[in-house]
């Protein structure tokens, strides 16, 4: 091991500027923010990030967060701070919204760990491109897409994706309209249509993006909405609906707390591998 | 995650300003992979451990440093709250207790606070915690300097 690698020359002072850091990054405060009892200072999205933490390994909300120097309980983030006024963020303000795993995100995961093609014999995809299904407009495909990242990507706010991905796709649909008249083969259009959302999904979904361009496949051609494909598909797989609340209440979609939500970071993983 | 990588450098250069602050650790980053640290510590005086030299295996999570490292002993110690195969630590701030502003090498001062004072109730090594906790300090004591002198002292000669 070489440690002489990187000596700082004693000149450098980077002591003097970080005299101060942030104990979570130890890099210089970035937008100082104070824990409201202790007031040991942070980066604001450092401290952040670190109540979200804590909050997503409680079995229970808690409008708290423990210091990480001193451990005393603290009830909220103060923030912008310039001699006369600040901003104050609530541990708890983001509960409610905050994005909960929720069971139709857990059922929607699980799919994917299901061998594809189960559906194939209810479903007849080739025969959607074929008699030219997609000329009607899906009204539920945004919501479809958004509730399938959201699963796949563990993450709430996954509007842009959606919207990219939509994008392709409805252009696409468009494109093949007024490029009917090429008479290309079915399975072509097929193919390129795979082929296009494949790459608009890839950067976001990885590994799981050609099993999302057939689950993708198998809505657009089930015709069906959300609650009737997902009873289509949990029965055809063998469970009651989870809870027997997927159906009758997916308003609740976003605000049923399960408890502990995984806190992952799948796709962070890659996302810094070409630095 | 940047974050993590940023965060890693900037411990990486603490401990070379700071090579010889604290003689008892020694922090080694691996040459090609910022995740993967080694440390040697010293056994602490007056314990069973004293005059050894242990090896700990780091791996950091890409999530640092909100999620704590996983640390191992890669040099065989007798100690109830150490693995005495695969060299895993029972340690609560290595677990539930982390907090972000711990470091790589304020975790070492921690590993090595443990090893002066073991917890027998939680033993990963039964031996060795039935030992504390039946009363047998002096079986404890021998059994664990037997392992300092075989795994972690250079050989005599």
């Amino acid at each position: 091991m070489n440690q002489e690698e990187e000596v700082d020359e004693p000149g450098s002072c980077p002591s003097q500027q970080d005299s101060n850091p942030c104990p979570i990054c130890l890099g210089p405060l970035v937008q100082e923010s104070y824990l409201d009892t202790c007031f040991h200072k942070f980066c604001y999205n450092c401290i952040l990030h670190w109540s979200r933490v804590v909050a997503s390994k409680r079995s229970r909300p808690s409008a708290s967060v423990k210091c990480p120097l001193c451990k005393t309980e603290n009830f909220s983030i103060i923030s912008g701070f310039d001699g006369t006024c600040f901003q104050r963020h609530y541990i708890n303000q983001d509960l409610g919204d905050r994005f909960t795993f929720s069971k139709q995100h857990k059922y929607r995961l699980q799919c994917y760990y299901n061998e594809p093609g189960i559906l194939n014999d209810i479903f007849n995809v080739l025969r959607f491109w074929k008699t030219r299904k997609y000329l009607q407009s899906n009204m539920w495909l945004q919501s479809w897409l958004r509730r399938e990242l959201q699963a796949l990507m563990q993450e709430e706010d996954v509007d842009i994706v959606v919207h990219h991905i939509h994008g392709v796709i409805d252009s696409f649909l468009r494109r093949i309209e007024q490029s009917r008249l090429l008479k290309k083969p079915t399975e072509a259009t097929q193919d390129d249509f795979r082929i296009a959302v494949s790459d608009a999904a890839k950067p976001f979904l990885l590994a799981r993006t050609d099993r999302f361009v057939n689950e993708l496949e198998l809505f657009l051609a089930s015709g069906l909405n959300i609650e009737a494909y997902d009873a289509v598909y949990m029965q055809r797989l063998g469970w009651n609906a989870p809870g027997g609340s997927i159906s009758s209440k997916p308003a609740e979609e976003s605000s049923q707390h399960l408890g502990i939500v995984p806190y992952l970071y799948i796709f962070d993983v890659d996302s810094d591998k070409d630095e | 995650m940047k974050a993590s990588r940023a965060r890693l450098f900037k411990e990486y250069k603490e401990v070379q300003r700071e090579k010889a602050a604290d003689p008892d650790i020694q922090l080694v980053c691996d040459d090609s992979n910022i995740f993967k640290w080694t440390a040697l510590i010293k056994g602490p005086s007056e314990t069973p451990y004293e005059g050894g030299v242990f090896q700990l295996a780091f791996a950091v999570p890409e999530q640092y440093p909100l999620q704590p490292p996983q640390v191992r002993f890669l040099t065989k110690i007798f100690h109830p709250n150490v693995h005495f195969k695969t060299g895993e630590i029972c340690l609560d701030i290595l677990k539930n207790a982390w907090s972000p502003a711990w470091t790589l090498q304020s975790v070492c001062r921690a590993i090595i606070a443990l090893m002066a004072h073991p917890e027998p109730d939680s033993p990963l090594n039964c031996d060795s915690g039935n030992l504390l906790r039946s009363g047998d300090i002096r079986g404890y004591q021998s059994m664990a300097r037997m392992y300092t002198r075989l795994a972690a002292m250079p050989k005599k000669g």
